[in-house]
């Protein structure tokens, strides 16, 4: 399997904090990994990187085998790269029809009425096609965060990243939105997912990472990371998050 | 000694001369002000660091120091240098620049008081900076904008009557000259009093349905 995005030595800081340091990841097609951590590990910082939120101070990130550089077009790289927000981040001022449409018109600049259609498809797959014109403050926060996947998955992403995509929700609420990444896993979408959630992380990753202050303390399968940690640091982690 | 408004009465009609000027001014005044500020905010808000500093120092000067020594600079003061401003032009343009330094601040608080994951997402889904701007941050400002906007608008209303020390003839300066001829000092400037509050109530129950058909949305 191709790699799809190379993380290459990366460092990242933010002032005098190191975030990630000396940091390499390479994913392949259609591989689901999974990042856990304590918060302040750099796992989001990870996922921001990769899309370009962040800029990086050192190292290298690649996408489909080409360097990111300051050359690249990181709004066409960006649609290529879907994200999702701990926070859902959904436009209020538009329905949730018109979140998805959005950039579908204006970074796609495909007409109304074929935007509009995928849009409609989008939301049935997220199984809220009657939530079409609601706000979103009008929709719970698990509907929000589906809404949000759509968005999206809207421009045909090659891959997926999502930050704590459920850290938000009202316990009851956080199946639907796993529901949904599970399907997508079943699609075979590339994604990588920071997520406390450790039973999605043992039914759907092919990886599990266990980051700690900016570095890869452990990788491996979940059942190597889950059953038989080899770092005294993921097995603290695992007992803590389990009480 | 009694009050009487009978003098207030016969002079309506040159009251309501001196509130179209004042309306005038103030009209223009906060288009122009509104151009100042947004140019103002843009350029607050970029990351350019010459076009920050013009506008960080716009604001620092217009904001520390009084509206009337501003328009007193610009009518009575630029002469000197050669310049000579008509009244109309130096008051409109006086309360503009000093309207303008404080709708750049408002304008500029409230871009960022849009939460900041909504530029993320935009840029996420590939949107480029203008457009995020321009489709996601900006009708979220404006929102936030609008009270503090009205607020601004009154008070550059008000300000108006400081253009009165530049011999425009509005609404306040029309006031002292019939206190000249009339004595009646109590009865009009209650009168001048009460007509600001008609336009400015007027600008203000505008103001308030505004406000609330964006909040609908």
């Amino acid at each position: 399997m191709s790699s799809i995005v190379e993380m290459k030595n990366v460092n990242k800081a933010f002032g005098p904090v190191e975030v990630l340091k000396d940091f390499s990841l390479k994913l392949a097609e259609g591989e689901k990994v999974v990042i856990i951590g304590p918060s302040g590990s750099g796992k989001s910082t990870v996922l921001r990187c990769i899309n370009q939120l962040e800029t990086i101070q050192g190292g290298q990130i690649f996408f489909e085998g080409q360097a990111i550089d300051a050359k690249s077009d990181l709004c066409a790289l960006r649609t290529h790269i879907g994200m999702v927000f701990q926070r859902f981040n959904l436009f209020p001022h538009k329905t949730a029809l018109e979140n998805i449409i959005e950039a579908l018109l204006i970074v796609k600049k495909k007409s109304r009425p074929e935007a509009e259609k995928i849009a409609a498809a989008l939301l049935d797959r997220v199984g809220l096609v009657d939530k079409r014109d609601s706000y979103p403050r009008e929709l719970s926060g698990g509907q929000q965060q589906r809404v949000a996947i759509a968005r999206a998955l809207a421009m045909s992403p090659k891959i997926m990243l999502f930050d704590e995509p459920t850290s938000a929700l009202d316990p009851e609420l956080v199946g639907e939105v796993l529901g949904v990444m599970k399907d997508l896993v079943k699609e075979g979408m590339t994604m990588v997912v920071v997520t406390h959630e450790m039973a999605f992380a043992k039914e759907v990753a092919d990886r599990v990472i266990f980051m700690d202050q900016g570095i890869i303390m452990e990788e491996g399968t979940p059942a190597q990371i889950f059953e038989s940690p080899s770092h005294e640091r993921t097995r603290l982690f695992l007992k803590r998050i389990k009480h | 000694m009694s009050l009487d408004y009978s003098v207030v009465l016969t002079k309506i009609p040159i009251l309501l001369e001196g509130c179209w000027v004042t309306l005038q001014i103030s009209f223009f005044a906060l288009l122009l002000g509104m151009v100042f500020g947004i140019a103002g905010a843009l350029c607050r808000i970029s990351s350019n660091r010459i076009l920050n500093s013009i506008a960080f120092f716009y604001v620092w000067v217009i904001r520390g120091t009084p509206v009337m020594v501003q328009l007193f600079i610009l009518y009575f003061g630029l002469p000197q240098l050669g310049i000579k401003l008509p009244s109309m032009v130096a008051g409109v343009l006086g309360l503009a620049v000093n309207t303008g330094a404080y709708v750049t601040e408002i304008i500029r608080a409230g871009v960022q008081a849009v939460d900041k994951g909504q530029m993320e997402a935009a840029l996420s889904v590939g949107m480029n900076y203008r457009q995020a701007m321009v489709r996601i941050i900006g009708p979220q400002a404006t929102k936030i904008c609008i009270p503090p906007l009205v607020n601004q608008f009154i008070m550059t209303l008000k300000n108006s009557s400081i253009a009165s020390l530049v011999t425009i003839t509005e609404l306040f300066r029309t006031g002292e000259q019939i206190i000249y001829t009339t004595f009646r000092s109590f009865e009009v400037y209650t009168a001048v009093a009460v007509l600001y509050l008609i336009m400015n109530s007027v600008f203000m129950v505008i103001a308030d349905r505004l406000e609330r058909k964006m909040a609908r949305q």
